[in-house]
């Protein structure tokens, strides 16, 4: 039990340590254009959050941008993602018709994912929908066909048996197995996501994080675009842990707890 | 040479990549060039640009920063790996930092290095690094995890020093994860290069397709990406195989 | 061989003296012990054997002996090892009971492994190693990778590894326990040739009390929870020995009996 705290405590002290490290490192550069001090940033985001920015949008409204975008697009990539990769398990020649186009999709630069994206469909919602279901739906299939390749005949045989009809079988048999391949795919999905939409704000779709990144770089202002980047990877760490962590939590309540862990 | 078998996918894996690349053409007659070529077109273009010699040393750049940036991450991040796996502090105190890392987008990344260091060669080779090495560090922790008490209990009996120990004992339990680092860190780096590059120097694959995106070419910027991308994926095919052959080759005098 | 014979301490190379040894409950932190005030003496060229039911903690004194486990000296006892080479710290090799060989090396390599930690001049390493590896039975294997070799092989190396850096003691610990019965027997026949050609000195673990009497000069009968001695036996029966030989095997009979009296002893205090 002592050995948890102590990580706790590690990492709470880290936190402090290196912020310590950085306000005196920041005050002995002396020059807020390559290292503002932490309370420069701290000052920085409240203003931020409070004021009224550029063109008087406020931080939550290209907060609210961002995550609009975000998880539109996502969840559009995601069924997408996962109707391919269950006919790519279904049907082995949308298996292997797939599989002949995914090399290229996977090894598609996101950057230039998104640069046609925009090209081709606008500096619009369209555009950055496009990118991420580019970049994510592949990856999202892949992951999906190979649960499904992995799914356990024997359990499919067991309730044929049993002469459970399709409905049954998909509910209770099919799903379930799917399920941690789903949610291994939905983190890092979701994760890509977001870095996708930011790059696509930053060239150019209007409004969002990634605009205002672009926006203060532009301007060679090193403060806000620090209070920028903290403020949206607060934001997803606290998505991650606050909302992805508790649903996979609550879907796999049948799981033993892991033995070895201590 | 192992022949080829007629195996049953071939079929429609090759007739989808026909297919498309027949739609393709189609769809590039209903298009001026440099919103959509078609794939002839593009083809005749990519000959042109690699008849110049100065596309030549394009690449190389790219390939240059694309090498140290990987060179670095590997050692970086094997060192925090090992080092995580090995002191117990040490772990808690990193796992945290590196999942805030892996929270980053590459983008921000070549936007601070660009505030700190200007447009100069540090700026992409910080991108990449920043970016690849929480990654290397993962797979490498991963690896510590499967080490074998065993057979370092052997080598303390024996009186192993911290040399020998490393070299052989520890090392060799670590390839695997090592290799498998490794790729994951050459397929990103390349990639995270085109970013680093689209705004920290003037030179590069990278600098190339921000510049034919914002000439609003897509003939230009397909050819650019699309010969680099060829070239990236012989690139890690060749090394790989190499490696793999070398590094493992006692796994193959193992009569399976 | 040369033999410190000014090292006072004469033949003696392991002398342990009321060992105790604690360790803390990983659950309550609680100390338990493990041994209780263990007393043992090995001599050069003599073969001593530990016997007792499996985990008992006969590996946790072979591990203080090797190096790999500590003993603190305010648990109680000593337990000292003593060199008979002019090597600075005294030679331990030491063979578990998987061969714990580096599958990515050539068996000569992983005898040479051994030879390059313990600072033995690179020049004997050749003559070594085919030495030795013709001892175990497994001469030509030089070039090979220990995946490609059977379970027994493969624990002839590591005993051939423990033999090549001339060690001053030689630790076994239950080596023939994962063997399959006929391969165990060999290798009790082929160590028992070891013995008579050369003579190392060995302690040796096992829960087999007649694997202990058909090897073994010295006999120390360990119970469990905590472990300690309670009966040491010399066996005079001379080498070659047959495992049919009737000294042999009532000695095996009276040491079973002894050990079946013990046990039922610590059951009926409700140990």
């Amino acid at each position: 039990m002592s050995e948890k705290v102590t990580a706790v405590s590690i990492r709470i002290g880290s936190i402090f340590v290196l912020l310590i490290l950085w306000h005196f490192v920041a005050i002995a550069m002396s020059d807020a254009e390559i290292l503002p001090t932490p309370i420069a940033i701290a000052y920085a985001m409240v203003g931020v959050l409070v004021e009224p920015g550029p063109e008087g949008k406020s931080a939550f409204f290209h907060m609210g941008v961002t995550l609009g975008r975000t998880f539109v697009t996502f969840g559009v990539a995601m069924v997408l993602g996962i109707a391919i990769g269950l006919a790519m398990g279904l049907k082995k020649v949308v298996e292997h018709s797939v599989m002949a186009l995914i090399p290229l999709a996977l090894t598609m630069p996101t950057i230039l994912m998104v640069f046609l994206a925009v090209m081709w469909f606008g500096f619009s919602e369209i555009g950055s929908l496009v990118a991420v279901v580019g970049v994510v739906t592949p990856y999202v299939a892949v992951n999906i066909f190979q649960g499904a390749k992995a799914m356990d005949k024997s359990l499919i045989d067991m309730a044929i048996t049993f002469r459970a009809d399709r409905n049954m079988l998909i509910r209770k048999v099919y799903i379930p197995q799917l399920l941690p391949y789903i949610f291994s795919a939905f983190r890092f999905a979701f994760g890509m996501t977001w870095k996708i939409v930011a790059l696509a704000e930053t060239f150019g779709i209007k409004y969002g994080i990634g605009y205002m990144f672009f926006f203060w770089f532009e301007q060679f202002n090193m403060e806000l675009v620090l209070a920028w980047i903290i403020l949206f990877v607060i934001l997803m760490l606290v998505l991650e842990h606050a909302v992805f962590a508790r649903i996979e939590h609550a879907a796999f309540k049948w799981r033993p707890a892991n033995k070895l862990q201590t | 040479m192992k022949s080829l078998k007629f195996k049953p996918g071939l079929v429609p894996g090759v007739a989808t990549i026909l297919v498309s690349l027949v739609l393709w053409q189609v769809a590039s007659l209903f298009f001026i060039p440099v919103f959509l070529p078609g794939p002839l077109y593009l083809l005749d273009l990519i000959v042109e640009v690699y008849s110049d010699p100065e596309s030549y040393s394009v690449i190389w750049k790219t390939l240059v920063r694309i090498f140290n940036g990987l060179v670095l991450s590997m050692f970086i991040g094997t060192g925090i790996g090992i080092l995580m796996g090995i002191k117990k502090h040490f772990e808690s105190f990193m796992d945290s930092w590196i999942m805030v890392l892996l929270t980053f987008p590459a983008i921000c990344w070549a936007f601070l290095s660009v505030l700190w260091f200007g447009l100069s060669e540090m700026a992409p080779l910080l991108t990449i690094v920043l970016v690849v090495f929480p990654f290397v560090s993962m797979n490498i922790w991963e690896g510590t995890k499967a080490l074998e008490k065993e057979l370092v209990d052997m080598a303390t009996v024996y009186r192993a020093d911290r040399v020998m120990m490393l070299r052989k004992v520890l090392i060799p339990q670590l390839m695997p994860y090592i290799f498998s680092a490794m790729r994951i860190a050459l397929s990103l780096s390349w990639k995270i290069a085109l970013v680093g590059e689209a705004f920290g120097v003037s030179s590069g694959i990278g600098q190339k397709l921000i510049y034919w995106f914002e000439e609003t070419r897509v003939d230009m910027m397909l050819t650019w990406g699309l010969s680099f991308m060829v070239l990236m994926v012989v690139i890690e095919i060749v090394v790989f195989r190499l490696w793999e052959r070398h590094t493992f080759a006692w796994r193959h005098k193992i009569a399976n | 061989m040369p033999t410190d014979q000014n090292n006072g301490h004469g033949n003696v190379v392991v002398s342990v003296n009321n060992l105790t040894k604690k360790f803390p409950d990983p659950m309550t932190g609680e100390e338990f012990v493990v041994l209780d005030s263990i007393s043992l003496t090995v001599e050069k060229g003599n073969f001593a054997s530990i016997v007792g039911p499996s985990g008992c903690g006969k590996s946790t004194l072979l591990n203080i002996i090797a190096g790999i486990e500590t003993h603190d000296p305010s648990d109680g006892g000593t337990l000292d090892v003593y060199s008979h080479t002019d090597a600075e710290q005294p030679r331990v090799g030491y063979v578990f009971q998987n061969a714990r060989l580096l599958n990515w090396l050539t068996v000569e390599d992983n005898m040479t492994f051994a030879l390059e930690s313990q600072k033995i001049p690179k020049d004997l390493w050749k003559e070594r190693v085919n030495k030795y590896l013709e001892m175990v039975g497994l001469e030509g294997q030089q070039k090979n990778y220990p995946l490609n070799l059977s379970g027994g092989m493969q624990q002839r190396v590591a005993i051939a590894r423990a033999l090549a850096i001339e060690p001053d003691i030689l630790l076994m610990d239950e080596p023939f326990s994962h063997l399959d019965e006929i391969t165990a027997r060999k290798m009790r026949f082929d160590l028992m040739e070891i013995l008579m050609h050369s003579s190392p000195t060995i302690l040796f673990i096992t829960h087999d009390l007649g694997e202990a009497v058909f090897l073994a000069d010295h006999i120390y009968m360990m119970s469990t929870k905590p472990a300690r001695i309670f009966k040491h036996i010399k066996v005079d029966v001379p080498r070659p020995r047959k495992p049919e030989d009737p000294q042999i095997f009532d000695l095996e009979k009276e040491l079973v009996k002894e050990f079946f009296s013990v046990l039922d002893a610590q059951e009926a205090e409700g140990d």
